[in-house]
């Protein structure tokens, strides 16, 4: 293992607007969007701190459990009745009904759809994680924090300017136990 | 992977059978209920359960009056059991599959150790001749062993109904097979058309012309079948009023 | 500006955030602490009390009694030919209904951002996970042999026998796990935030507790994103399957050949009436939370009483529409067997009982929901709400037992007398509450993420001489 040559450098900020304007003064200084990340106890926009969109799989892992889904649903509707050796019939319905099959394919497609969205949020965050992470607990008190990737040897500098842009608190991040 | 169109069925397999009830000479004297009791193994409720309309027949004899007492006209007795009907009304809504059609005797069938007990069959038949075991009846000492083993006995929780006596006709079937002849018309018949002192209750092949359920209904005319409107397609013509 | 108009100007101000929560913000921190301390306050000995009275009530009514049902058969029960639904199915109808409301005031109120959801989202989503817990309790305590419940499932078997997809009970079924788990997911997503919250000022059993629910949850721009696309999704998509929920139940009953239930408008009816009672329960809910629970009386106001008896007002208004819709053209339409259940209901043994469900579903609710002063008075609505839930209940309870009485052989007509049904159907009631009573020491009952989020989308604004209340989108 190499020695990372990087530190980070976890800031609290009480408010958006300083974030937003940290934000900007670390990028102008050449800190690239990729090494910053912003913890915070509200859903706020990327727009909002002016941010680059992040990128979300959990639309597309959607799309893709609802037609597991219509599969499960199709493979229930159209291929079961056929699996049981000698045909069933009930009263003088279809053998495969028209109207109950829409029934099937909905409800398995939503089905799917829905689980993995959920499963979606799991694979995208890497949720469930109990891992030591860099996190401070004022964030859900509503503080926003940012996170920098810092070269070795500028803490000191970029310290000194987060506090002046507004940072009630500048440390270096450790990973501790949530 | 079949459809049931595609089903071939050989001769002796095919077969529709039906019942004539001619409510005119019906006497109403529950011959049919007795023997239709102790040819399927059904059980006795016993008194608390009858009173409360959970009685188990798979026919009952249905008694109307018209006008007020003392001016009352009887109306003549109405035997309703299962209609075996062609587009029934109780097979599609089970969601186990414990009552389908059968392609080989054209009849409702019933099938007791699939049932879960949803009831959904009974609710959804118009003629309201299903019966669900609400309770493990007892069956005291000596009756036990009047069980007839050719029918399942069924236990708690399970729907049941008539089945025009499926069991005879397929003793029938196999023993005609074995000789190897047709099943001759009047070979056997069902229970309760066999307990009839009255003879008011013909069953039969109806899809043969020459067989005494058929002969019975031409000769009577114009028949009734129950709830025609709601399109069931019974199996079971009654007379009333020739 | 004379000193009195100013005066005036500022007290109007005063009085807009008085009674707006979204106007009245505090700090993020001080409202944690107070969703934390009403969460983390010493349980009274009234609370045991009821508590253990519940408990004794869920253990004795529902699984003991559910014993000696499955131990004796459905005997017990007072179902015969030709009801042979009772209120098994009536119960698993009204839970299926209340379970609705958590899902029109989290996802549709979200969908069309009605903000005056946002205190009592989640309120609402437990109820319709702990109703559905009922629901799925009641329909199989029904089945005469549930210990075989299993095959109804679609699973590979030894007998390659498949469910059957023609039968109503199949879609049910399907429906119902499907909606069961799509909203315990939706009930879950926005939790995450709020129990990582939790688990920040938490100690001890609770701090292991709260750790495991968030599931290492920072609140990191890309988590955000992911979680906010999804409840996103399932906001919207939870709706149809909602609907088609209580459509598929009403199928049940309409597909059936029978008088009074072959109709085409049981499905809009169902839902609207399902709506009817879960918007009902929902107002109790809350009543109960804010006068029970501390710190709430900040997060739960009058506006919000005020918006649900508004969607109670309309609602009942719809499901008067729609039972005189069906009510009308099955009148009309001249059929004998249907007249017969008609003169039934209304003229039979339980007459009474068609009146007061007209009374508790519209008569009363109009009569109180009009007077914006009255619908925002939480006794005054929690009355109106338990009363229409009796009425809804009713009307479940005509729709299925008693119309079943009349059917197309007058020789079977007889009237149900419930039986074990009574205690059991209790049991769950308490069962819903016990789990309530739990789930509010357990989780953030109000989620402060989303108050926060919508106190910063709020501000007042002069338009000339008024002052108005506007909101933002933030999105």
């Amino acid at each position: 293992m190499t020695e990372s040559k990087v530190v980070d450098l976890l800031a609290v900020f009480p408010d958006l607007e300083p974030a937003a304007n940290a934000i900007e003064y670390l990028r102008e200084i050449g800190v690239h969007d990729d090494c910053m990340n912003v913890i915070s106890g509200i859903p706020v926009t990327e727009a909002m701190l002016g941010r680059p969109a992040q990128w979300t799989n959990v639309p597309r892992i959607a799309m893709g459990g609802a037609l597991l889904g219509f599969g499960a649903g199709f493979f229930l509707a159209y291929i079961t009745p056929y699996v049981y050796p000698y045909p069933i019939q009930v009263s003088t319905q279809a053998f495969i009904p028209g109207p109950p099959t829409v029934v099937v394919l909905f409800e398995l497609t939503m089905l799917g759809m829905l689980l993995s969205t959920f499963l979606g949020v799991f694979l995208d965050s890497f949720f469930p994680n109990y891992r030591p992470m860099k996190y401070v607990t004022e964030v859900s008190n509503g503080k926003i924090a940012v996170l920098v990737e810092c070269p070795h040897g500028e803490e000191k500098k970029l310290t000194e300017a987060l506090k002046k842009m507004g940072a009630e608190s500048v440390q270096p991040a450790e990973a501790q136990h949530l | 992977m079949i459809r049931p169109e595609e089903i071939k069925m050989s001769a002796e397999e095919t077969g529709k059978w039906g019942m004539v009830i001619d409510q005119d000479i019906c006497t109403g004297c529950q011959a049919c209920v007795a023997a239709c009791a102790m040819e399927n193994n059904i059980s006795f409720v016993g008194e608390v359960d009858a009173g409360y309309g959970r009685s188990m027949h798979w026919i009952r004899i249905e008694r109307f009056w018209e006008g007020a007492y003392p001016e009352v006209k009887m109306t003549p007795n109405q035997p309703m059991l299962c209609q075996q009907c062609g587009h029934a009304t109780c097979e599609p809504v089970c969601p186990a599959f414990a009552t389908v059609h059968s392609q080989a005797e054209q009849l409702n069938l019933q099938v007791y150790n699939r049932c879960v007990g949803t009831r959904y069959c009974a609710n959804n038949c118009p003629y309201q001749v299903r019966a669900f075991n609400w309770r493990d009846y007892q069956r005291p000492e000596p009756l036990s062993n009047q069980l007839n083993p050719d029918v399942t006995v069924r236990r708690m929780g399970v729907m049941e109904k008539c089945t025009f006596c499926i069991q005879r006709i397929h003793k029938a079937q196999d023993k005609a097979k074995s000789e190897g002849r047709e099943v001759v018309d009047g070979e056997f018949t069902t229970a309760c058309a066999q307990a009839c002192p009255a003879n008011a209750i013909v069953f039969g092949r109806v899809d043969d012309p020459e067989s005494l359920v058929s002969q019975v209904a031409r000769a009577h005319g114009h028949g009734v079948k129950h709830l025609e409107e709601l399109g069931t397609l019974p199996n079971v013509t009654y007379f009333k009023g020739g | 500006m004379s000193d009195k108009k100013q005066h005036a100007a500022q007290s109007h101000e005063e009085h807009l955030r008085e009674k707006h929560l979204m106007l009245d913000p505090l700090p993020r921190g001080k409202m944690n602490d107070m969703v934390m301390e009403s969460m983390l306050e010493k349980p009274t000995w009234k609370f045991w009390v009821i508590f253990g009275f519940l408990a004794f009530v869920v253990v004795y009514f529902l699984f003991y009694k559910w014993g000696v049902l499955i131990a004796k058969g459905q005997g017990e029960a007072g179902v015969m030919r030709p009801d042979y639904w009772g209120i098994f199915l009536v119960n698993t109808v009204f839970w299926i209904g209340i379970s609705h409301a958590g899902t029109f005031i989290s996802a549709i109120l979200r969908v069309f951002r009605a903000e005056f959801r946002r205190p009592f989202t989640r309120a609402a989503e437990l109820m319709t996970t702990f109703g559905l817990v009922q629901a799925g309790f009641s329909i199989f305590m029904h089945m005469g042999r549930v210990w075989l419940a299993y095959w109804l499932m679609p699973y590979p078997n030894q007998r390659l026998l498949w469910p059957n997809l023609h039968s109503p009970l199949t879609w049910d079924l399907l429906a119902i796990t499907t909606y069961l788990l799509s909203s315990t997911m939706y009930l879950f997503l926005p939790l995450i935030p709020d129990v990582a919250m939790a688990r920040d000022r938490s100690t001890g059993w609770r701090k292991n507790l709260y750790k495991v629910l968030s599931l290492g949850f920072r609140g990191t721009e890309g988590e955000w994103t992911h979680l906010r696309n999804a409840m996103n999704i399932f906001a919207w998509a939870i709706i149809p399957v909602m609907f088609s929920v209580h459509t598929i139940v009403s199928w049940d009953f309409a597909a059936a050949t029978r008088p009074g239930w072959s109709s085409t408008i049981f499905g809009p009816y169902f839902i609207v009436g399902a709506l009817h009672s879960g918007m009902g329960a929902a107002a109790v809910v809350l009543a109960v939370i804010r006068s029970t629970m501390k710190n709430m009386k900040y997060f739960v106001r009058g506006e919000h009483f005020d918006a649900i008896g508004k969607l109670m007002l309309i609602i009942s208004m719809s499901w008067a529409y729609f039972f005189f819709n069906d009510y009308m053209v099955q009148w009309y339409g001249g059929d004998k067997w249907t007249q017969q259940l008609l003169h039934f209901h209304e003229a039979g043994p339980m007459g009474w009982m068609w009146f007061a469900m007209l009374i508790c579903n519209v008569a009363i609710p109009w009569a109180i929901l009009w007077n914006p002063k009255w619908r925002a008075t939480p006794w005054a609505i929690t009355i109106v709400g338990l009363v229409i839930n009796v009425g809804m209940w009713f009307e479940r309870y005509i729709i299925i037992p008693i119309s079943v009485t009349i059917n197309r052989m007058p020789f079977t007509w007889r009237l149900y007398e419930p039986g074990i049904e009574v205690p059991m159907g209790i049991g769950t009631v308490a069962l819903f509450i016990l789990l309530y009573m739990a789930a509010s020491k357990l989780i953030p009952l109000i989620p402060v993420w989303e108050v926060q989020e919508g106190q910063m989308a709020h501000e007042l604004k002069k338009f000339g001489r008024e002052t108005v209340v506007s909101v933002s989108e933030l999105e």
